[in-house]
C-alpha cells in the first residue's frame, strides 16, 4: 500500500511547489480514465503535483474500482448509457454535467500522507471558495458505512464530502452534495478524482438526480467559472506554489501511452470485473 | 533466519514458518491508517507474486490501494474468510488477520525487508 510514510525523511527535501492545471476537452470513459492514469505516472515522474479538469462525451456513467457490475445493469433509469470503471473507489457517477478532476500527487508530498490529508485540502479550499460567495458549504465529518452502500456517490455521505445548505433540500442529509472524491494510492503517487456537480443533469430522473453548484449559487456571486478559478487559485495557495495554467490538452505528448492504457478501460475484463 | 516479522515499505509484514512458507499480512500501522475497510481482493492460490508489484487490493471507503508482495514466490494459500471479515485485520492483524501465504523463491529475500525497530522508526513509533 502507499500510506507514503516513507516520505517523512524527504519532507526537508525543497520540492517543486507549483499546481499545473490542465483543462481538457470532454473525451470517453475509458480516455478520460487512461489519460488520468497518465497523469499519476507524469506525476511520479516529474515529483510534481498535477492535475486534469474535464468533461465527458458522451455522458457517461462511472463506476467506483470496486462496485458490482449487476448493480448498474439492474438500474433500469442508466439502461442506455456508457459505462466505464475507475480505477478509485466510491460510488457510482453520472457524468456529462459534471465537472471531473484527477489530481495526481507524487508520494513524497505531504499532501499524499494518509487519505484524509488530501480531501482536506482539495475540498476545503472549495469550501472556503463558496464561503466566500455567501454559499454555506461544509465537508462531512463522519462517515458511516451504512451510507456508504447506496449505489450514487452522490446519495453517500462520507468523510471530506463537500455539502451545500440550501432552500431546495429535500434528501433526508438535508443538504445537498455537490463535490465527491475518491482516490487510488498507486506505489509513487496518488491520484484522487473528483466530481464537482454544475447542473441537475436532465437526462437522469429518480435517485439518480442531482442538483448542481450552478443551482445554488447565490445570485450576485459569479460564475460557476469563476468559482472554480477561485478554487484552483486557492488550492496553489495552499501548496505555496504558483498556479501554472497549461494551454493545449494534456495529453499532446502522451496520446499513444494513453491509447494503450484506454483498451484495459475499455475492455469488458474490468468494467465487470465484480 | 529469524523468524519474526519483517515489513516491506509497503506496509506489508512477511514471516517465515516453519514448513517454510512466508505468511504475509498487513501492519496494523496501514490497517489503521486506512479506517473503514469495505471490500477486499485476493490472489488464487497457485498465483506467482513478485516483490514490489500488487498481488491484491484493498478499498477503504475513501480509497483503493494496492497490496504489494514484499517477496517473490507462488501463493499457497490465501485467508479466503478475509473478504466478508474485513474487521479482523484490525483487531488481529499478525494472526488470525494475514492475507496470503508464499512459497518463496529464496528466504534471503526476507533480509531485504525491514526488521520490527526499523519499521517503528519509518512509522513513527516507539
Amino acid at each position: 500500500m502507499n500510506l507514503s510514510v516513507s516520505s517523512k525523511s524527504s519532507l526537508s527535501e525543497k520540492q517543486r511547489t507549483g499546481l499545473y492545471v490542465w483543462r481538457d476537452p470532454p473525451a470517453s470513459g475509458g480516455w478520460n480514465m487512461a489519460a488520468d492514469e497518465a497523469l499519476a505516472r507524469r506525476s511520479e515522474e516529474t515529483n510534481c503535483v498535477l492535475m486534469r479538469l474535464y468533461g465527458w462525451h458522451p455522458h457517461t456513467v462511472s463506476l467506483g474500482s470496486f462496485q458490482r457490475f449487476v448493480e448498474f445493469s439492474e438500474t433500469r433509469e442508466l439502461s442506455h448509457w456508457p459505462v466505464v470503471r475507475r480505477s478509485s473507489g466510491g460510488g457510482a457517477i453520472i457524468h456529462g454535467t459534471d465537472l471531473t478532476y484527477g489530481l495526481a500527487v507524487p508520494s513524497s508530498h505531504d499532501w499524499s500522507r494518509g487519505t484524509e490529508k488530501l480531501y482536506a485540502a482539495v475540498h476545503g479550499a472549495l469550501v472556503e471558495e463558496l464561503r466566500e460567495r455567501h454559499l454555506s458549504a461544509h465537508m462531512v465529518e463522519a462517515t458511516g458505512k451504512e451510507a456508504e452502500q447506496n449505489f450514487y456517490c452522490f446519495n453517500r455521505r462520507a468523510f471530506g464530502d463537500l455539502v451545500v445548505e440550501h432552500a431546495s433540500a429535500t434528501s433526508s442529509h438535508g443538504n445537498h452534495k455537490i463535490l465527491g472524491s475518491a482516490q487510488r494510492r498507486l506505489s509513487g503517487v496518488v491520484l484522487q478524482h473528483g466530481s464537482l456537480l454544475l447542473q441537475r443533469n436532465s437526462h437522469i430522473q429518480g435517485k439518480g438526480s442531482h442538483i448542481g453548484l450552478g443551482e445554488v449559487l447565490p445570485t450576485g456571486s459569479g460564475s460557476v467559472n469563476d468559482v472554480v478559478d477561485g478554487w484552483l487559485q486557492r488550492l496553489a495557495d495552499c501548496l505555496h506554489g504558483e498556479l501554472i495554467a497549461e494551454t493545449g490538452p494534456s495529453y499532446v505528448t502522451e496520446n499513444k501511452d494513453i491509447s494503450t492504457r484506454a483498451k484495459k478501460y475499455e475492455s469488458t475484463a474490468w468494467l465487470q470485473r465484480r | 533466519m529469524e523468524k519474526s516479522r519483517r515489513y516491506a515499505k509497503s506496509h506489508e509484514w512477511a514471516r517465515l514458518e516453519d514448513d517454510g512458507a512466508v505468511t504475509v499480512g498487513i501492519s496494523a500501522y496501514a490497517v489503521e491508517a486506512l479506517t473503514d475497510l469495505v471490500f477486499m481482493q485476493l490472489p488464487d492460490v497457485g498465483t506467482t507474486v513478485t516483490a514490489g508489484e500488487s498481488f491484491g487490493e484493498i478499498e477503504s471507503v475513501k480509497a483503493v490501494s494496492d497490496l504489494y508482495a514484499p517477496i517473490s514466490g507462488t501463493v499457497v494459500a490465501a485467508n479466503t474468510d478475509l473478504p466478508s471479515q474485513l474487521e479482523t485485520l484490525g483487531s488481529d492483524p499478525y494472526g488470525s488477520g494475514w492475507v496470503i501465504r508464499v512459497q518463496p523463491d529464496s528466504v534471503e529475500q526476507l533480509d531485504a525487508l525491514m526488521d520490527q525497530e526499523a519499521y517503528d522508526k519509518l512509522t513513527g513509533g516507539e
